[in-house]
């Protein structure tokens, strides 16, 4: 079975136009525009099996969101292919539109000024879902989503949190076998973003869909990827399993300990210092992985210790660290 | 006061400048109504050769001078104020120590309106060759009269306008007041034509109202029309309804702001 | 089919909408009946000067009143509140959602808005056209009446093909959000026969903002006044410009997405 989304150097550069102030130069810059390339993805590869569920990280302005807008067909490449069940996106196939989804936390698609009940209706209008299979599937996303309560209020008068359930289950009304998933959490608080992880875990458990999505939440990926890619510049940089991430392209651990005396000792000359807000009390190394037991030895040899442990640097760390080299 | 009123001018008419190219189309908007309203007219007097005594040139020159009595005497202030008192945007401006709609949404309006004034200059003169009217009728002691009568015009407009957009602080349903009041004017003012072509009872209705200040009065004085006791009349009218109208707004107004501040907007 | 079924779905979504706003809604048929008292009253003001105005008597220009704001309708219930939509989407991002769609954007940009209640002036408009033929007691044939129903459609099309135009053209200068003033500036001109204007204004309502078009022509047709030539000329023309309208929003759309660059 060929895989339900393939990437062959997709490339998309775009053209600005270079503008200086002033009234003489938004004259001249009428008649003769100055344009400046700016490669936003840069020969892209990748393949997405059925049923994955993949992360899609990268700093702001690193092509991810260029990247769904391609896939999703809302943009046309400079180059290079893709495929998505087996249709080139950017010919816009109502056939293809109808069997995907494209959710972008910053957009709204539902009506501000009437229920939800009456924009999923008018999208079941839209993408021609049959009644009964409608209800079936309302009936699915509510007992995931808890809709019932907030479907007779007006939109405007919804909380962010329950305005981000209605706008990702109106994008699943058609039951898409491909979802993807701009930032779906952003703005949420702790419990919001939990339940809308939970949702997603469960939707691709029961129905097999595929799904490709971008967070700045690390916790949204450790929790719903097996597999991440990373783009940055544009370029990728790592396609694989979240948990060999640390070994492939950082292979650090982190030392955390607790002195029993005062801090007066230098620990500099074990390994990177690293700091650590949240638990101020502990104080964190960063070794390279083969050194873990050498150093950890030695400290327990030197030091008075009174807690110390070992553990995989923050997922966050690893990829600030992955674009920094 | 002085100074307040020149940083008031910097600022707002920066304002109105960004917003240039939505000026030039508003001044369109603006224009196409008098220029149809000629257009009907003058045809009908040149099949006629006169419509109750009023020639070609006649209408003509009547219209073409209420292009630029109307826009002197008009204002925009319904659609840069009542939004504010809507959404609450007006309590930052409450705690000034200067008049909300006197001073800030006054100058904005004249801001406005030299940038209009500017718009419809080159347009006029273009207007003018294509349609040829012969002023001779116009002095130069009716236009120095019609100065004064139109800036007492603007005031008194102005604060009647001031005083429905302050309707605001009661109802949301502002923008339909206005809309029936500028029926009114439409009825009233001589806009659609000179008003002794209109009925009757309009006529009579006409002279105990402030509307025909505002375009009719001061078209005529341009234009050479009115006795000396005519405009004497006038403006004594003038100087009532401003009288009127200030005591109306200023009315309206603090009762509005006490209201707004009681729902704690 | 499939057409019927999502427009009757649109119109359900905002009929939901003018229910939300129910007093206004009473508010705006007042204004709207107090607009149709002045456009009548400024009628006899103007027939109790003159017999005809540009050789049109009074019952054809209350037909022709009819005419406008059936155009005028489509205008108001149509056209402006979904050019407000347009641009709110393109500005926020929504418009994205609009082209992933399944259904042909330029159908889900013409009727994702109504104004529910504007569908009354319909009926309005049909009582003063034909009032307005009783009056002018011409002898309309049927085949007058079938040309001018054909006329009024194929000038509604020219309308609103220039509106597809000027919308698109926002794909291509964003900042364009004055797309339609232009439009609606010189609506008011359809109110009177254009053969009353002077030239240069015949010319604009005619051939660059087509307002008359739609209104006076097939008021002429009505008459009996157009050569089937003409009539031809019109359908053809109205044919052609859609067709240029959709190719425009095709490349338009093409351009928001990026293709050309």
């Amino acid at each position: 079975m060929p895989p339900t989304i393939s990437v062959q150097q997709l490339s998309k550069t775009y053209q600005v136009p270079e503008r200086e102030g002033g009234f003489g130069a938004a004259v001249r810059g009428f008649f003769k525009r100055k344009y400046k390339d700016v490669k936003a993805v840069q020969q892209v590869d990748f393949k997405i099996e059925r049923g994955e569920v993949v992360g899609f990280l990268g700093p702001n302005g690193a092509g991810k969101t260029t990247t769904l807008k391609m896939l999703s067909g809302l943009l046309h490449p400079t180059g290079g292919g893709a495929n998505v069940l087996g249709f080139t996106p950017w010919e816009l196939n109502p056939e293809y539109l109808r069997s995907m989804t494209l959710v972008m936390g910053q957009r709204n698609r539902l009506s501000w000024d009437i229920p939800a009940a009456d924009s999923f209706l008018l999208n079941q209008a839209i993408y021609r879902i049959p009644d009964d299979e409608y209800k079936k599937t309302y009936k699915e996303l509510d007992e995931l989503l808890e809709l019932e309560p907030l479907m007779k209020k007006p939109v405007r008068n919804l909380s962010l949190g329950e305005r981000m359930k209605c706008e990702i289950a109106v994008g699943l009304l058609h039951r898409p076998k491909v979802l993807f998933l701009d930032e779906p959490t952003i703005g949420l608080d702790i419990s919001g973003q939990a339940r809308i992880r939970e949702f997603l875990r469960e939707y691709n458990k029961r129905t097999g869909a595929t799904i490709l999505l971008t967070s700045h939440y690390m916790a949204d990926v450790t929790a719903l990827c097996e597999r991440i890619i990373i783009i940055h510049h544009g370029q990728l940089k790592y396609d694989g399993g979240i948990n060999e991430l640390s070994h492939k392209i950082a292979p650090f651990k982190l030392i955390g300990v607790i002195l029993a005396e005062s801090n007066s000792h230098d620990l500099s000359k074990y390994g990177t210092l690293v700091q650590n807000e949240e638990d101020w009390e502990k104080q964190y190394i960063q070794v390279k992985a083969e050194d873990v037991t050498r150093i950890t030895s030695k400290l327990l040899a030197d030091l008075p210790i009174h807690d110390i442990t070992i553990a995989d640097p923050p997922i966050e760390d690893v990829i600030e660290q992955a674009f920094n080299s | 006061m002085f100074l307040i009123i020149k940083r008031l001018w910097q600022v707002n008419w920066a304002e109105q400048w960004q917003y240039r190219a939505n000026l030039i189309m508003y001044l369109l908007y603006w224009l196409v109504s008098p220029i149809i309203y000629l257009a009907v007219w003058t045809s009908i007097a040149k099949v006629k050769g006169d419509v109750n005594g009023f020639t070609v040139n006649d209408f003509t020159t009547y219209y073409m001078v209420l292009l630029i009595c109307d826009q002197i005497t008009s204002n925009i202030i319904i659609h840069t104020f009542a939004y504010k008192i809507q959404d609450g945007s007006l309590s930052g401006e409450l705690i000034r120590p200067i008049h909300p709609m006197l001073t800030n949404a006054l100058v904005n309006n004249v801001a406005f309106k030299m940038l209009t004034i500017m718009g419809l200059v080159p347009v006029w003169f273009i207007l003018f060759f294509l349609f040829k009217p012969d002023f001779s009728s116009v002095t130069l002691a009716g236009v120095l009269l019609s100065i004064p009568a139109m800036v007492l015009a603007f005031f008194t407009g102005f604060l009647l306008s001031a005083a429905i957009t302050s309707l605001a602080f009661w109802t949301t349903r502002v923008y339909s007041i206005h809309e029936f009041y500028f029926a009114l004017i439409l009825l009233f003012s001589g806009q659609f034509v000179p008003l002794t072509l209109m009925p009757q009872v309009i006529q009579n209705i006409t002279q105990y109202l402030p509307f025909q200040l505002l375009i009719y009065y001061p078209v005529q004085l341009i234009l050479g029309k009115l006795s000396a006791e005519q405009i004497t009349q006038g403006y004594v009218m003038s100087f009532v309804w401003f009288g009127i109208s200030l005591l109306f707004f200023n009315w309206v107004w603090r009762n509005g702001v006490k209201r707004y501040s009681a729902v704690g907007a | 089919m499939h057409t019927l079924k999502l427009l009757s779905a649109f119109f359900k979504v905002n009929v939901q909408m003018a229910l939300a706003y129910r007093a206004d809604t009473v508010v705006n048929i007042l204004l709207n009946l107090m607009w149709l008292g002045w456009e009548l009253l400024s009628l006899s003001i103007i027939f109790n000067n003159t017999e005809t105005l540009g050789g049109w008597g009074i019952g054809e220009l209350i037909a022709l009143l009819g005419v406008f704001r059936l155009v005028n309708t489509m205008m108001i219930a149509l056209i402006w509140p979904n050019t407000e939509k347009f641009n709110q989407s393109i500005r926020d991002g929504s418009m994205d959602y609009t082209i992933l769609q399944p259904v042909n954007s330029m159908f889900l940009v013409t009727f994702s808005r109504i104004t529910v209640w504007r569908i009354w002036d319909l009926i309005l408009a049909t009582v003063l056209i034909v009032v307005g033929v009783n009056m002018s007691g011409g002898t309309t044939t049927a085949l007058h009446i079938l040309t001018f129903i054909l006329l009024a459609i194929t000038g509604t099309l020219i309308i609103y093909s220039l509106w597809i135009v000027l919308i698109a053209l926002t794909f291509w200068f964003t900042k364009f959000d004055n797309n339609v003033t232009i439009l609606q500036a010189l609506m008011d001109a359809g109110r009177y026969p254009a053969t009353v204007y002077p030239v240069w204004l015949r010319v604009i309502v005619t051939f660059i903002i087509p307002i008359a078009v739609a209104t006076t022509i097939p008021l002429q047709a009505l008459r009996g006044e157009l050569a089937s030539g003409q009539i031809l000329m019109f359908v053809a023309i109205s044919v052609a410009s859609f067709w240029v309208a959709s190719k425009i929003w095709k490349a338009g759309l093409r351009q928001y997405s990026g293709a050309s660059s």
